[in-house]
């Protein structure tokens, strides 16, 4: 049974006024009208952080009523900062199990009401508990897997400039993004430390924001092709190789088996750059290009609009923002909206058959991977 | 078994034969309950090591860890007593509570390293939720 995206809607990325409830029906509003608000027998909900006193005792019910939902059926998942991947990836299962007919799948976070500290301690809990005991946090570990891959293939940190100016020039043509100006390779490089190799432009930020999409059977533009999803040890002193993703290559590898179609025929892909560097090394774990040679992919702009593999023509979690939960269904979202050709301003140069978008859950321990395309393609 | 200055506490599947650092939870890699310590030299080399700019709450500036690999390729996080090393330092390591630190090689004595606060989450090993 195929099942394909048929309605996409954003609520813009950036630091927002409104609250997880409002940002959340914001989106969702968007893609049911999409859809001339056709009846949805299934509601999924994405959040990562527990909003405590700011949010609704339970963001689902809340929702469904707010939406009108209250006939459908529902539930909340919460994988990290691949939450809106999961969400998607089991709204399909749950259509393709025959019970449901239309779904609306809606991932939203609200950071930017919290101090930094308090968030990177609520986002600390995807690392292994002994890592955090010696006070790491996520840039920290992600600085050591960085500096372990820029020596094992003798690369600089220019490198990972070069991915974030090329995320920051994409963000600039996406209405939906957080930061709408460019920055140079000086600017990245002149940019504060957070936690050396990674300075703050090498970085995501904080961000609010939410997308939904309408799952539905049949078939279009953005049929669901194949997905899949991976682990790897969260205790990461547990990893024998850091220059690497397991969990990537697994849920890579199942994507592509249950899609019946290789790498070669993926003609965009968004990548999880919560940190430049994991765009270098997630690409190599997707199969586009060999251990150590990504570098290259943004050096010489095979990763444009017009390039060999545009990567990331939304931005990515840099330059779209990272509102944690919704972050994984923008990435799929972002691929939906240029197999459909809807992405306007921020469209890659042709309008693709098949798009692969990719999400990491916490320092990579949960990472799922998802191809959208023309069925037959 | 105790560990001294000179050794850590290792651990062992008594299955797969996986050699790891110990911690409350089965083999990372076959899952078995059946762990052996045992006590393996506390000297190695860091393979990667950072400075956070913002430590979490409970630490304090400077705040460095360091990835160490020691005896039987296990690796532990540490955190780092002195200046930032590079990678490939040779270090010794001890175990303190929950928590590693290390120290640049050859360098005698023990510095006043800083300690996490009370009230720091370092306190024990819960597992992961």
């Amino acid at each position: 049974m195929s099942v394909q995206v048929s309605a996409i809607g954003f609520a813009r990325f950036g630091k927002r006024p409104e609250g997880l409830v409002e940002l959340a029906a914001e989106s969702a509003n968007r893609a049911l009208e999409g859809i001339g608000r056709r009846p949805i027998d299934l509601l999924v909900v994405g959040t990562m952080l527990d909003h405590g006193p700011r949010g609704p005792a339970s963001i689902l019910p809340t929702l469904a009523s707010r939406l009108g939902l209250e006939a459908a059926a529902g539930y909340r998942v919460d994988g990290a900062s691949a939450t809106g991947a999961m969400a998607f990836q089991h709204a399909v299962l749950a259509l393709e199990s025959g019970r449901f007919e239309r779904a609306l799948v809606v991932a939203a976070e609200k950071m930017t009401d919290r101090p930094t500290a308090e968030l990177t301690g609520e986002i600390a809990g995807s690392l292994h508990a002994s890592e955090v005991a010696a006070g790491a946090t996520l840039p920290a570990l992600a600085a050591l897997i960085t500096q372990r891959y820029l020596e094992r293939y003798g690369g600089s940190t220019a490198s990972l400039d070069a991915v974030s100016v090329h995320a920051r020039a994409m963000a600039a043509r996406n209405p939906n993004a957080q930061f709408r100006d460019e920055v140079t390779r000086e600017g990245v490089a002149a940019s504060r430390p957070i936690a050396l190799p990674l300075r703050l432009l090498h970085c995501s930020a904080i961000s609010d924001g939410a997308v939904a999409v309408v799952l539905e059977r049949g078939d279009g533009p953005a049929t669901v092709r194949g997905f899949g999803q991976g682990f790897d040890a969260v205790r990461i002193v547990d990893r024998s190789d850091l220059t690497t993703s397991t969990a990537t290559r697994v849920a890579a590898q199942r994507a592509y088996e249950s899609a019946r179609l290789t790498r070669r025929e993926i003609e965009v892909a968004e990548v999880h750059d919560a940190f430049a560097p994991f765009a270098l090394l997630h690409l190599e774990d997707l199969g586009f290009c060999g251990p150590g040679e990504s570098a290259e992919w943004f050096e010489k702009g095979w990763v444009a609009p017009d390039g060999r593999l545009p990567v990331n023509p939304s931005g990515g979690l840099i330059g779209r923002g990272h509102p944690i939960g919704a972050t994984g269904l923008a990435a799929i979202a972002e691929v939906a909206l240029q197999l459909r050709a809807e992405a306007a301003g921020h469209a890659i140069a042709h309008v693709p058959r098949v798009g692969l978008a990719q999400s990491v859950g916490g320092i990579a321990s949960q990472n799922w991977v998802t191809i959208l395309g023309r069925e037959g393609a | 078994m105790s560990e001294t200055a000179d050794t850590i506490e290792l651990a062992r599947c008594a299955s797969c034969q996986a050699r790891f650092l110990p911690g409350e939870g089965p083999c990372p890699r076959c899952g078995s309950t059946e762990v052996q310590l045992y006590l393996a030299s506390a000297i190695g080399r860091v393979l990667a090591a950072t400075e956070l700019e913002v430590p979490p709450p409970g630490w304090s500036k400077p705040h460095l860890l360091a990835l160490v690999e020691v005896a039987d390729a296990v690796r532990l996080l540490a955190v780092v007593d002195g200046s930032l090393p590079s990678p490939g330092t040779v270090v010794s390591v001890r175990a303190e509570g929950a928590i590693y630190r290390s120290r640049s090689e050859p360098e005698s004595g023990r510095g006043e390293g800083e300690s996490p606060r009370p009230g720091n989450s370092g306190a024990s090993f819960e597992p992961p939720r």
